[in-house]
């Protein structure tokens, strides 16, 4: 598909000129000039808080820009606010969803414009109509009636694209699609954009990290670091390796990890634990592996499969039904998350947005928290130290490379990368002897994951013990000294990194292959 | 740290609230057929005309400050207590109750130990929702409802019946006014001693929320749960905890109430003072300092309408519709920035440059997207 619309017409449909963006001490969009041809998929990819969502929210009338020009069609947006965009077809689905959980799949999509019978009516079988039309027309399937609530997060995906389509949208903008997607989810999704594209002459323009993405579904592709647009590819002048050093602006070595040390004593010890999910349907099914101190062992599975929970229960955050946790010769099976803290771990969650952070506190108050009461930070763990809190937090601040406008920052007003720093930092100085890590870099851009990559290497060579679980395979290879796989709750293998291709693993990770491993 | 910062907008915002406010009160008094130089000129003289008025207003100020506090304290860790008001009743009941008990000990023993009585029973009946939450997962601002009237009912039935005394609505044993009452710093006003403790409580709630590790646990608690179980906060005992304190609070006020100004324990021991305190709690924002620096503003507005309705006949209600105002206000705050975007913007801008966040930032990015754009039109384009 790349060749085919790259000969079609090369009408231009938006224009950027001279786009400038400031917020309160940050340059987020530098004098961008950008043309989008109609009917094109166009990635635009960049660092965390490179200024592509600034951009896209520009578009979207979210942000009014500080300078510059944007051109929709060739008329110029006069005023910026979402409902011009929309009404100039401009759609966007954002990286968290906008939908109300309660209401239907239908009443979701013509929320905002709905069918109404003699003016006022609400007419909810002309919502359910419509939105079969809607199913019928893009080939994107949901079912009406659906509450939204019970659906999953690739359904959600999809009445989020038909709502904007309801809405008359051609030009889609996506804002990091595949971040919350499935393989097979994501698979789908990009089905459906090379349909759109195809059949009705859309424009979409898709916010990614992924750079295989770009290169599986990309027409062009636009880079932009600390603000400006670096430059304008046709993708199949690109690979992954010269689109990432443009993004960072120096060549990344994703391969330069130093493992050193050997292992020693077994820290984490898990016998045969059974797990249930929120639903009270089993998750884990009967799992046992042990982590020696000075290495990372990986588990490697297709998100659902139990990994989730398996974290959890081992964090104390989710009840064990039965089975038992050792955490460095002690039973902590029935202990809660803080007294299992208590016994020397760590844990960076999964959600750092739910669980891992406090949205509203400021960054110093959420890499302290949890120390409040330690020695220099308290006065007989009563008083507060402001001095000796702001020092620290501003030490661990530079040392991990928080980019933010400091410590006084709302955390909620961070980038992912740098929120996910935060979460590091904290969970980092705490120098526990046990580490529980989650998707330590999911949404994060490539400068912040070359970063906490090596900030966890650098625990694993001083001899923490590492449990580490990530949907990011690269991620699990290229950290991990052994890898299990885990499919439905159940460990379906077991290997050392390097005698095991990823190709193989996946193998493992779709399915109980028991019976033909001879391990 | 955000705690130990003046949001300069925030306080920009509550004063053009209130100068909105006054200015819709002082249409409303005209719509009424009087000046609102009158009006407000009545207000000014019901609360600094005299030393008794002026004593009236600290009094009424620092009940409202109390009742304020004691919201702020249980909100702040994430529980809405809206049982105050029970509380205050039963806090009030059990102080009396000592004083009764204790007729002829000196007043020295039997005020601190009345003002330990309300605050204990305050407490104890504050527990109980929070328990029913913690345990239960039910919802406290149900609970706490439910708890006021049975708080309140309990108290009219002991004084329509087992506790019955020759005046109709009071106590028995208290219908002569009791030889405890706190002295008064101002002859003839409601202002008392009280004033002292109140002072204390207010300073410690203060120091406790923004400057101690608790108070740091709390804010964390009340803006995350599932974060604070995660760094191993105790979160059950916190949120209880915080509604105990909450409800202490309340009790106290209790105590002050019928030691400071009734000096007996009748059926309307209070009117309602803990819903005006929570309104305050809300438009500070739960601040404590907010709350103790703008009690006496609000006091100044509660007495003064009453003085108003007095000398000029200007309902009194009015002062309930400033407060509404400003409320209104304050919440739609996130809406109005937008609508002044710009200039607002740049002033921050200003006023910062690279220190402070913009949580606005995320408040617009929400309502925006919400598909609203067709409800809720805007003027801009």
């Amino acid at each position: 598909m790349k060749s085919e619309s790259n000969t079609e017409t090369q009408e231009t449909i938006v224009q950027f000129k001279n786009v400038s963006m400031e917020f309160p001490g940050v340059l987020a969009n530098d004098d961008v000039s950008l043309d989008i041809r109609r009917g094109e998929v166009f990635a635009l990819v960049g660092e965390n808080g490179a200024g592509k969502s600034t951009l896209m929210n520009i578009l979207y009338g979210i942000n009014k820009p500080t300078s510059g020009e944007v051109y929709v069609k060739g008329e110029k947006l006069e005023s910026f606010h979402p409902g011009v965009s929309i009404s100039k077809g401009i759609g966007m689905v954002h990286q968290h969803f906008m939908l109300v959980p309660s209401f239907t799949v239908a009443q979701n999509i013509v929320l905002s414009k709905e069918p109404r019978k003699s003016g006022f009516i609400y007419d909810l079988a002309k919502a359910n109509e419509i939105t079969e039309n809607l199913v019928k027309e893009y080939g994107l399937k949901v079912n009406p009636k659906d509450i939204l609530r019970e659906t999953s997060v690739g359904i959600q995906q999809r009445v989020e694209i038909l709502k904007t389509l309801y809405r008359g949208a051609d030009v889609l903008i996506l804002d990091e699609p595949t971040a919350v997607l499935t393989p097979s989810e994501t698979e789908e999704l990009f089905q459906v954009i090379k349909r759109v594209v195809k059949e009705i002459g859309m424009t979409v323009i898709i916010i990614t990290h992924k750079l295989y993405e770009v290169m599986a579904i990309s027409d062009r592709v636009g880079v932009m670091r600390q603000g400006k647009l670096v430059g304008v590819k046709e993708t199949c002048d690109m690979n992954e390796r010269i689109l990432a050093e443009m993004m960072v602006g120096r060549e990344v070595l994703l391969d330069k990890l130093e493992k050193t040390g050997e292992t020693g004593e077994v820290k984490i010890s898990i016998r045969d634990v059974f797990v249930a999910d929120d639903r009270g349907l089993p998750a884990v099914n009967g799992i046992s592996m042990e982590v020696r101190e000075g290495e990372i062992l990986g588990i490697a599975a297709i998100e659902g499969n139990g990994q989730s929970e398996l974290i959890e229960a081992v964090t104390g955050l989710r009840h064990i039904e039965s089975g038992e946790v050792f955490i460095q010769g002690k039973d902590v099976t029935e202990l809660s998350a803080g007294e299992i803290r208590e016994q020397g771990v760590a844990h960076i969650p999964e959600d750092r947005i739910s669980t891992g952070v406090s949205g509203h506190s400021t960054i110093v108050e959420n890499i302290i928290i949890g120390k409040e009461r330690r020695r220099p930070f308290s006065w007989k763990g009563i008083h507060l130290r402001k001095s000796s809190i702001v020092r620290y937090a501003e030490d661990l601040f530079k040392k991990f490379d928080i980019r933010g406008a400091g410590i006084s920052t709302r955390v909620e007003s961070l980038s992912g990368g740098n929120m996910q720093k935060v979460v590091v930092a904290r969970e980092f100085s705490y120098d526990t002897p046990v580490l529980v890590i989650a998707q330590p870099t999911r949404g994060v851009d490539i400068g912040a994951m070359e970063f906490i990559h090596d900030k966890i290497i650098e625990k694993r060579n001083n001899g923490a013990a590492i449990l580490l679980a990530s949907a990011d395979l690269d991620e699990v290879f290229r950290l991990s000294d052994r890898i299990v796989t885990i499919y439905e709750g159940r460990i379906t293998g077991h290997f050392k990194t390097g005698e095991i291709s990823k190709m193989d693993i996946g193998y493992y990770m779709t399915g109980d292959r028991r019976e033909t491993k001879d391990e | 740290m955000n705690k130990f910062k003046i949001d300069y907008s925030y306080i920009l915002s509550l004063f053009i609230s209130i100068v909105v406010a006054l200015f819709i009160g002082a249409l409303l008094i005209m719509v009424t057929g009087h000046s609102p130089g009158e009006g407000y000129g009545a207000m000014i003289e019901g609360v600094f005309g005299n030393s008794r008025v002026f004593g009236n207003t600290v009094a009424k100020s620092m009940n409202l400050c109390l009742t304020a506090l004691a919201m702020a304290v249980a909100a702040k860790a994430g529980m809405f207590n809206v049982g105050g008001e029970g509380q205050l009743y039963l806090g009030g009941l059990a102080a009396t109750m000592v004083g009764v008990l204790m007729s002829s000990a000196s007043p020295t023993i039997v005020i601190p130990l009345a003002i330990i009585a309300g605050a204990i029973v305050g407490g104890a009946f504050a527990w109980i929702p929070a328990w029913l939450r913690v345990k239960f997962n039910v919802s406290e601002v149900i609970t706490t409802i439910m708890l006021n009237s049975a708080a309140i009912f309990f108290c009219k039935y002991l004084i329509n019946g087992p506790l019955k005394s020759t005046e109709k609505g009071v106590l028995a044993a208290t219908e002569n006014v009791f030889v405890f009452k706190l002295a008064k710093l101002i002859p003839a006003s409601n202002l008392t001693t009280a004033l002292f403790y109140s002072a204390v409580i207010a300073l410690l709630v203060w120091y406790v929320m923004g400057k101690t590790t608790l108070g740091l646990e709390m804010k964390v608690t009340g803006e995350n749960p599932k974060f604070s179980e995660f760094v191993g906060l105790k979160k059950d005992k916190l949120m209880i905890w915080s509604m105990i304190a909450s409800g202490a609070i309340c009790g106290v006020v209790g105590m002050m109430e019928v030691y400071g100004i009734q000096g007996r324990f009748t059926e309307n021991i209070s009117n309602e003072f803990y819903f005006d305190g929570m309104l305050l709690a809300m438009i500070m924002n739960y601040n404590p300092f907010g709350i103790i620096a703008m009690s006496f503003f609000f006091g100044t507005l509660k007495i003064g309408a009453y003085a108003m309705e007095l000398s000029t006949g200007i309902s009194g209600e009015i002062s309930q519709i400033i407060f509404a105002v400003i409320i209104f206000l304050m919440a739609a705050q996130g809406g109005f920035k937008q609508f002044f975007g710009d200039a607002f913007g740049k002033f921050k801008a200003k006023r910062y440059k690279a220190e402070e966040t913009d949580s606005r930032f995320s408040m617009e990015e929400l309502s925006d997207d919400m598909g609203l754009d067709d409800l809720g039109s805007k003027g801009e384009e």
